[in-house]
């Protein structure tokens, strides 16, 4: 027996957390899905398959005031933005839970980031399996799977004209308290296949293949849009600037950047230690493959396959994964 | 709980004190730390950083240029250079600055005691090796000979320039200078300051020699020190790279598997001959 709900009651349970709740979840705004509060709850895309954007847009947006400074009586006042209501995050796949992950590690690592805290604190995750996977999906191959739970608080899984239901966060729990859930023996429908990435070995091969020209050769045709860390559930890079709004208030403001804009890493004075596309389209993938696994315990991809997508030049990671095996091998046993 | 968490991006307030014109385009400024108690707990060592903030146009990292125990005020060099570190100049005593910090590892002066050490600063690569100067010398009998080689574009370029004699009257202590090209007025050394590394003939023996200054400079200095025959360990150097949080989150400082703000800035040259990438 399994926990269900059927469509028209997850729609009418969405609709009355919405009162109390932030709803966050996929809609689609002039042709690009993307996770956006909702005003109502048909305005949700129930079938995002991979939305366009990643989830991380909730939890770290593109552009987000960290604090304001005003002055008050001769005095500077500093106030951070805190979160007002507790949200739910819906619609998200297995993968992005793994996503959600990912981004946890340097955000929540002492001295934690204040604000991606509180809104992870007061966010619950609800997630939808992958009723298909698409060609570029490749999330078994990073340790997740279409019906993977481990990072969502509440999974459903489409089944029997309905959904499954299965939570086993405290916070899932609480939040299926207001939920019409009925005991089913509907069957939970086997998950679909996912196409397979050779990942195994690519940390410890990953140094070998540094120096090699194809990374020259794959940036050759990058054209520094920036648009594969834009919709990377996994990716971190920001920038921080200062904006002067009404009344002289300031705004700290914190942007996504990529590592592939040419001024990334450019410094005062005007040295650039990476001035090359070549060596930033290869930090890249060696701060996914080997840094962050070094530093924070897990390479930095879910296998969501979104960057294959949204690339205008078709540089493709599963390619990269494919050919740094290929190249490492050869290094590894001193074949020309 | 997190809201009641503070966020590592608020900077605490400090008061301008005096901001100093060192070089034509390079200013000190002493700032004071608003609250009392931020101020007692702002604890440094030579070789930290903080973000210096011109509210309104933004934050940017500066080497500490000061020690800790004077406690009378946090100092940093500000060469203006782009748009933070004009706004900064800009700034009259009594303005509030932002100050978020201190960052990073620092120099091990512990462990340097008894040997003897070599400064090498280029320009504004002063700053940070100002404090290693005057803790040495506060604790003269603590280390052997030191040895200071300042170098500069021009005799008005160079940094701290009213300290140097007192620096170089110290016992055991010499203080070389050279600038790149000279003026009508100076009477002193015109050459690049590997050149004068190479001249001075610096031991190895039981030294350490600590770099700062532009990447240029320090690549033909380690040439030149290599030559001398001093070991990668024993080479010092601090690391500038663009920074925006001091965190190790924003990734603008990652090489490697490090984080230049937290990993470094201070590192070894064997420690960077480790990195895959060139920085």
């Amino acid at each position: 027996m399994a926990k269900f709900i059927s469509k028209t009651d997850l729609l009418a349970w969405l609709e009355g957390l919405m009162k109390e709740r932030t709803l966050a979840a996929p809609i689609k705004e002039e042709g690009v899905t993307r996770f956006a509060p909702v005003k109502k709850v048909a305005d949700i895309v129930m079938d995002p398959g991979a939305t366009d954007f990643s989830p991380k847009d909730w939890f770290f947006p593109p552009s987000e005031t960290l604090f304001t400074v005003s002055k008050a009586d001769g005095k500077t006042v500093i106030t951070p933005r805190t979160m007002e209501k507790e949200a739910i995050l819906f619609g998200l796949h297995p993968c992005d839970g793994l996503g959600v992950a990912l981004m946890d590690l340097p955000f929540l690592a002492e001295p934690a980031d204040a604000s991606y805290a509180e809104k992870r604190e007061k966010t619950t995750l609800v997630g939808l399996a992958c009723r298909q996977s698409r060609p570029e999906c490749f999330c078994t191959s990073l340790g997740s799977n279409p019906f993977d739970a481990t990072y969502l608080d509440v999974l459903l899984i489409e089944a029997g004209g309905g959904y499954i239901v299965q939570s086993k966060t405290e916070k899932g729990q609480k939040l299926l308290a207001s939920a019409k859930l009925t005991e089913s023996n509907v069957e939970t429908p086997a998950p679909p296949a996912v196409n397979t990435v050779p990942v195994e070995g690519l940390v410890a091969i990953a140094p070998h293949v540094f120096n090699d020209a194809f990374w020259t050769r794959l940036a050759d045709r990058c054209i520094h849009c920036n648009m594969c860390a834009f919709v990377c559930p996994a990716c971190y890079c920001f920038d921080i600037r200062d904006y002067v709004g009404k009344g002289g208030v300031v705004e700290r403001v914190r942007s996504w950047e990529s590592c592939q804009a040419a001024g990334f890493t450019k410094i005062a004075g005007g040295y650039t230690p990476r001035p090359t596309k070549a060596a930033r389209l290869r930090q890249r993938f060696y701060h996914k493959f080997l840094y962050m696994p070094k530093q924070l315990g897990s390479i930095g991809c879910t296998g969501c396959g979104r960057c294959v997508r949204v690339c205008p030049v078709n540089i493709d990671i599963r390619e990269i994964i494919t050919t740094m095996q290929k190249i490492g091998a050869k290094v590894a046993v001193g074949a020309p | 709980m997190p809201s009641a968490r503070r966020s590592p991006f608020i900077p605490h307030t400090a008061r301008l004190k005096e901001s100093i014109d060192l070089t034509p385009d390079v200013k000190l400024f002493r700032m004071e730390l608003e609250d009392e108690a931020v101020r007692k707990e702002f604890q440094y060592k030579p070789g930290q950083f903080a973000f210096v903030s011109a509210f309104g146009v933004g934050e940017s990292p500066f080497g500490l240029a000061s020690v800790a125990y004077q406690n009378d005020a946090v100092e940093v060099a500000v060469r203006r250079v782009g748009t933070v570190t004009a706004a900064l100049h800009e700034l009259e005593p009594g303005a509030i600055v932002g100050v978020r910090g201190p960052f990073g590892n620092y120099f091990p002066l512990e462990e340097y005691k008894g040997k003897n050490i070599c400064i090498i600063g280029g320009g504004i690569g002063m700053a940070p090796l100002r404090p290693v100067i005057r803790t040495i010398l506060d604790n003269r009998s603590n280390y052997g000979k030191l040895t200071v080689v300042i170098g500069s574009r021009s005799p008005a370029d160079l940094v701290f320039a009213s300290e140097y004699e007192g620096w170089g009257s110290q016992p055991d202590t010499r203080v070389e200078l050279t600038v790149d090209r000279g003026d009508a007025n100076w009477k002193g050394r015109v050459a690049l300051i590997p050149a004068v590394v190479k001249e001075i003939h610096l031991s190895p023996e039981n030294s350490v020699a600590i770099i700062c200054g532009p990447p240029i400079m320090i690549r033909f200095v380690l040439v030149e020190l290599k030559a001398l025959g001093f070991a990668p360990h024993q080479i010092v150097t601090t690391l500038e790279a663009k920074m925006k949080c001091g965190l190790g989150k924003c990734a603008r400082c990652n090489v490697g598997d490090k984080y230049v703000c937290q990993d470094g800035p201070v590192f070894s040259m064997d420690q960077i001959a480790g990195f895959l990438e060139q920085f």
